[in-house]
């Protein structure tokens, strides 16, 4: 392992503690507007990081964000990733007319930009019939979820399912069916771990993906809006860098180190699997 | 190549489907949106006409018979006055072809050289810092880059506009000031992922026999580099150039928003805000189609790149 992605694996780590011990730490409530103190600079007595125009915590923010934002990128890899990789590994290992339709669906849905897709998917899930009640941020919160999950499903249902399409036809799998083992076992046995290193390292990519994604969806107006993640801060922000550009840099950079660092431990656990499948 | 058409007709009706019955099935409200304040007899009428009386396939032909004849529905305001969505289309889509356009342009002109030179120069001291600072800036989200960009140049060196758009009509040149920062805001995680691709592939194609032939008989290294190694090490970088359209178009929706420039993403924030779901519907399917069309173009494409692909498909 590389200087850079031992940096990386460490700014994850610091980033998921973060999530974690976030609300313990002695910090001023990140909904709590220091009225004294409105768009003050980074240093100042109380705020480490400053405040924006409204008097919210930069520091305290970015620190209570984390947990939002990582809990959105983690369940939608781990259920679109879970749910995607069943049906690719699946699909490859029947073949057939199933696979067929699978992949095509797959396709379909692949077609519309991703982005574009959870956009639409938050804008018709996140709607409330009476335009004067809002959508509650929870809420918002689990479509956000709901549909980054559905974004996610095709892109590593289609990797596990090339991945197991490698391997299905190798001879110890050909071996393990003629003894008569069963399909259930094949898969979990053989196929499986093999597939498994792949759909690791496209869903760390991936989780990078969703990161992006929370916070573009929150400058389209339609992610975590009130609340408090990476992507609603650089949203309220966003309005305010012309005069307070202080209260962008700190969002917008914790947000770009911690895709760098998933793309980069991503990429690493793809080299190491192509050295692996070299010595073959 | 009849194949890939088909195929893309197949996914293009697929995934317009799916936006159909994604807004006819799930609980929207679509009647109390479009026909909220209106009395028994017109909410009727006004239901049939929107064709919401119609069970959701129906509802998905009709839409799609409209679509292609390019009546893309209407957007309805409150008062109950209706406008064609079409309008819209017409006015903002332009100006985000315009947008992608010049990004891929800019993107391509600056990724090709810095690819081959990187590939040239690689196994060099300056080698590996090339690589991570590549791989860095194609990690970067575009926003970052936008608001980033906006501050300094916009802001602080106030060298250019930070937000708004001139149309070429009104003011070239002011308009090519107003696009500058949106473009590269596109542009640079684009270069970067182009370049290590074409890095890569340059890298591969030089150890080639035919490049050490061309070198030994003595051919000077920009030749051999433009027109023997550039050709067959760019399939990789033709087939990411069509896939990251898809990526570009959502990364122009945002800088669009951030930038205020009035093309189809500002509409789409419009639409969402103002829960015009048929505007919306439109719009997505039409992001969609021009994907599809986009991807089957450049699958064709680069079989007269390199035949050798069109070779190995039909084998």
């Amino acid at each position: 392992m590389d200087l850079f992605t031992k940096v990386c694996s460490t700014w994850l780590a610091i980033i998921a503690i973060l999530a974690v011990v976030g609300p313990f730490l002695p910090l001023p409530d990140p909904r709590e507007a220091d009225f004294a103190a409105p768009g003050v600079k980074p240093f100042s007595p109380g705020h480490l990081l400053g405040t924006d125009s409204n008097g919210y915590d930069l520091l305290s923010n970015v620190v209570n964000g984390t947990r939002v934002s990582l809990m959105i990128s983690l369940v939608s890899v781990l259920v679109g990733g879970l749910i995607g990789s069943s049906i690719g590994i699946i699909s490859a290992y029947v073949r057939g007319r199933f696979d067929g339709i699978v992949s095509t669906l797959f396709n379909i849905i692949l077609s519309i930009p991703n982005l574009v897709l959870g956009l639409s998917l938050v804008a018709v899930l996140a709607t409330s019939p009476d335009p004067s009640i809002p959508v509650s941020s929870n809420r918002r919160i689990f479509v956000i979820m709901l549909s980054l999950t559905f974004v996610i499903i095709p892109i590593l249902g289609r990797i596990a399912r090339g991945a197991t399409l490698a391997w299905v036809n190798r001879e110890f799998v050909v071996a393990a069916r003629s003894m008569g083992m069963r399909d259930k076992d094949i898969i979990f046995k053989h196929i499986v771990p093999n597939v498994l290193p792949a759909i690791y390292s496209v869903g760390f990519l991936a989780i990078g993906v969703v990161i992006v994604a929370e916070g573009s969806l929150s400058l389209l107006g339609v992610g975590v809006v009130d609340g408090v993640s990476w992507g609603a801060m650089i949203a309220r922000v966003a309005g305010e860098f012309t005069y307070l550009p202080h209260s962008m840099y700190v969002p917008v950079t914790v947000l770009a180190l911690s895709v760098i660092a998933c793309n980069q431990v991503g990429d690493h656990l793809r080299s190491r699997l192509d050295l692996r499948e070299g010595k073959i | 190549m009849l194949r890939q058409l088909g195929q893309a007709v197949v996914v293009v009706i697929g995934s317009t489907l799916f936006l159909s019955l994604l807004l006819r099935l799930l609980p929207v409200g679509l009647a109390e949106i479009y026909a909220g304040g209106f009395d028994e007899a017109s909410r009727a009428a006004r239901l049939k006409e929107l064709r919401l009386d119609k069970d959701p396939v129906t509802f998905y032909l009709l839409w799609l018979r409209d679509f292609v004849a390019g009546d893309f529905g209407p957007i309805v305001s409150p008062g109950g006055g209706t406008t064609p969505v079409a309008d819209k289309v017409g006015s903002a889509l332009p100006i985000s072809l315009q947008l992608m356009f010049y990004v891929q342009v800019v993107a391509l002109v600056v990724s090709v050289p810095l690819g081959i030179y990187t590939a040239y120069r690689s196994g060099k001291r300056s080698d590996k810092a090339i690589s991570y600072g590549l791989f860095t800036a194609s990690s970067i989200p575009n926003f970052v880059f936008g608001l980033l960009l906006a501050v300094f140049f916009g802001v602080t060196l106030a060298w250019l506009p930070p937000l708004g758009y001139v149309s070429p009509g009104e003011n070239l040149v002011e308009h090519f000031r107003t696009m500058i920062l949106p473009v590269a805001s596109l542009a640079i995680p684009l270069i970067a992922t182009y370049t290590r691709l074409l890095r890569a592939d340059v890298i591969a194609t030089l150890r080639e026999d035919y490049v050490t032939m061309a070198v030994s008989k003595g051919l000077s290294n920009k030749r051999i580099l433009f027109s023997h190694v550039l050709r067959p090490s760019s399939v990789t970088l033709f087939t990411s150039f069509a896939l990251n359209m898809g990526a570009l178009m959502g990364g122009t929706l945002v800088i669009e928003q951030l930038f205020t420039i009035p093309g189809l993403g500002s509409e789409i924030g419009i639409a969402i805000f103002s829960r015009q779901f048929f505007a919306l519907q439109s719009y997505v399917a039409i992001l969609a189609v021009g994907f599809v069309l986009f991807n089957t173009l450049a699958d064709i494409a680069v079989g007269f790149v390199d035949p050798r692909t069109r070779e190995r498909r039909r084998a």
